[in-house]
């Protein structure tokens, strides 16, 4: 019963309306863009851009160059790294699949921008009270039984939303039918412990480069945030044991100083 | 009671010099003031305007000095607690209450850097009531709140003996053992679980720092940066109070210092060899690593261990010490922020206002520790 999204980039047509449709769902502020030398627009992601669509180059046989677009927003992961990050739990994995975050418990110490394996959480930089901005997977929209706002605007149907185990069978099958314009893995299956962004490309993700870009290929299959999990249930007995210790030659000590003054006080 | 008549002796010292003389002070003042108005600006203008941090840099200067290069030197609290109380060598018990008392003042200042680094600092409170145990930095922010008010305790019980209030010293001295093994204890926590935080990003990291001994080569080398910081303000402080240090039980704990020094360094090498990290490379990281690693674990190490005339003598107690702090505060930068390089197209370089306030709190820390250190009893006999 967790939701998903489906990214198929080999639909993608680049047309951006994703970006446009975020950014009015979510009420974010529209910003003067400029050229990059990729198409990409805005350049990052940042807190008043929760979606963005990479415009890639790569070599295609023939000496033709072959475009790749691929969307970037919350991966949404089954366990997320910012969730075990967050000292007061103001980001939460829901059980319908959005990753979300909770204006009112967050301190500000950006623990989580740093624990993401793909760079997702944002900083209000320049507000006075600041929080962290990202995509929540249209949470609000999900509660209402509508789908987010990206998947609703997508004319190529290369956005498509539902539960995870049906669209992970949907894109299985999409690779077995047309072997040919599908690279033979699903980015975010199993990567980093599994996300709710489930991605097919033309072109492997490890020959897209896209490491700094937010797509890294060495994340594993296990969840980075049980890094955190493993540390955190080491520590109650190393404080028994380290207590114990001593409290135990603390006494021993005393004891022993006692002893000696009586002794020789009994001389 | 001897113990007062101690109180009074080191209340008015002989030949202290009156507040206000020094060059030193003047520049202390200095900074202050600065540090001061940067740190308003911060709160006037929010952080995106005062300093450089960044979506890739989202932690810098504040965390990295303030926060984790603080907390480590400040170790030297509970290690002399734990080697008077519980290894029991009541030798270095005149050393205890300094140690306590810098401790103390660094993690006010630890403290009070936070204040300024987090987004939301009013809240610094939340993790006591939202609480989130799989999150090592939740655990963190127990143990630093919980461990400033053990220490707190330890000072105000020498704030109530100058005061002669014989009556509430004996209630806080019934608690003395709690205290002693709630500090041991969770210094033995944050000081380990400030590594562990970085166990989450190994991907970001160069391979010479992202390991998963991170947690325990934290705490080893908090220890070394400790004992560092107990024989530099012995050092120090007595040229700056005119008093003679006792070299010879400095020289005893720079022994300590070395044995510390020298298990963090054979933890690094094996943590190394076990990870098969290519160690040897002419790149920024690998010099970094090489100063850290030979020029300020390796070489103090050596120097205070094998050479009974550098150890014994003042200036090269002072040099080792200081080389060694230095050593932890590189390793913290190294850990949490140079580790990072390359990794992103975002950079990162301290802008003034985070210098300023930075500079500003250490001349606080050090401004702080003297106004107390000349009218505590820091030398008076602990129980």
């Amino acid at each position: 019963m967790t939701k998903a999204m489906l990214i198929d980039t080999t639909r993608c047509i680049g047309c951006r309306s994703c970006q446009v449709a975020c950014k009015s769902w979510n009420e974010l502020p529209a910003e003067k863009t400029a050229f990059s030398e990729t198409g990409s627009n805005p350049r990052h992601l940042d807190a008043s851009n929760f979606t963005r669509v990479l415009f890639l180059e790569s070599p295609a046989p023939g000496g033709a160059v072959r475009w790749s677009f691929v969307k970037r927003q919350c991966m949404h992961c089954l366990e997320p790294a910012c969730a075990s990050a967050c000292p007061v739990g103001a980001l939460e994995k829901l059980a319908t699949g959005p990753v979300v975050y909770r204006d009112d418990r967050c301190i500000g110490c950006r623990y989580c921008m740093l624990a993401c394996p793909f760079q997702i959480p944002k900083y209000q930089w320049s507000a006075r009270v600041p929080y962290v901005r990202k995509c929540d997977f249209c949470a609000d929209r999900q509660a209402l039984a509508k789908k987010p706002a990206c998947v609703e605007t997508c004319p190529g149907e290369a956005l498509r939303f539902g539960e995870r185990d049906q669209l992970l069978a949907e894109a299985h099958r999409r690779m077995k039918a047309s072997p040919g314009p599908y690279a033979p893995e699903v980015y975010g299956e199993r990567t980093a412990g599994g996300t709710s962004m489930l991605y097919l490309t033309a072109v492997p993700f490890q020959a897209l480069g896209l490491h700094h870009r937010g797509f890294r290929t060495d994340l594993g299959e296990t969840a980075v945030g049980q890094a955190s999990q493993a540390w955190m249930s080491g520590v109650p007995w190393v404080a028994l044991a380290v207590g114990a210790l001593s409290t135990g030659l603390y006494h021993l000590n005393q004891r022993r100083h006692r002893v000696k003054e009586q002794e020789e006080k009994g001389d | 009671m001897a113990t007062v008549e101690q109180v009074g002796s080191a209340f008015t010292e002989p030949g202290s010099s009156p507040a206000g003389t020094s060059p030193w002070r003047l520049v202390a003042y200095y900074f202050l003031a600065t540090g001061a108005i940067a740190g308003a600006a911060r709160f006037v203008f929010g952080l995106g305007a005062t300093t450089n941090l960044n979506d890739g840099y989202p932690w810098g200067l504040w965390i990295s000095f303030d926060v984790l290069t603080g907390v480590a030197l400040a170790a030297g609290g509970f290690t002399l607690s734990a080697i008077v109380y519980v290894f029991d060598l009541k030798e270095f018990r005149p050393l205890l209450r300094p140690a306590k008392l810098s401790a103390f003042v660094g993690y006010v200042m630890v403290v009070l850097g936070l204040f300024f680094d987090l987004g939301l600092p009013w809240r610094l409170w939340h993790p006591l009531v939202m609480w989130n145990p799989r999150s090592v930095l939740f655990e963190v922010s127990w143990c630093v709140m919980l461990y400033t008010t053990v220490l707190a305790l330890d000072v105000l019980t020498m704030i109530l003996e100058a005061r002669e209030e014989e009556r509430w010293v004996r209630i806080l001295r019934s608690i003395y053992v709690a205290l002693v093994v709630a500090g041991i204890v969770l210094s033995t926590m944050h000081q380990s679980s400030l590594g562990a935080m970085y166990l989450l990003m190994p991907e970001k990291m160069s391979t010479l720092w992202a390991t998963p001994a991170l947690g325990p080569l934290f705490y080893s080398s908090a220890i070394a940066g400790g004992l560092a910081v107990v024989i530099l303000e012995a050092l120090l402080g007595a040229r700056a109070r005119r008093r003679t240090p006792d070299v010879e039980l400095l020289s005893s704990l720079g022994k300590g210092l070395a044995a510390a020094l020298l298990v963090t360094f054979a933890m690094r090498v094996t943590d190394l060899y076990a990870r098969r990290v290519p160690v040897w490379s002419f790149d920024g990281p690998h010099l970094l690593f090489y100063l850290e690693l030979f020029g300020t674990v390796a070489l103090p190490a050596a120097l205070l261990g094998f050479f009974p005339a550098v150890r014994q003598g003042r200036i090269g107690l002072t040099w080792c010490a200081g080389l060694s702090a230095f050593g932890v505060a590189l390793n913290r930068f190294n850990v949490s922020l140079t580790s990072y390089a390359g990794y992103r197209d975002f950079r990162y370089f301290p802008s003034v206002a985070e210098f300023a306030v930075t500079l500003g709190f250490i001349s606080l820390a050090i401004l702080a520790f003297d106004f107390a250190a000349r009218r505590l009893p820091l030398h008076a006999p602990t129980p």
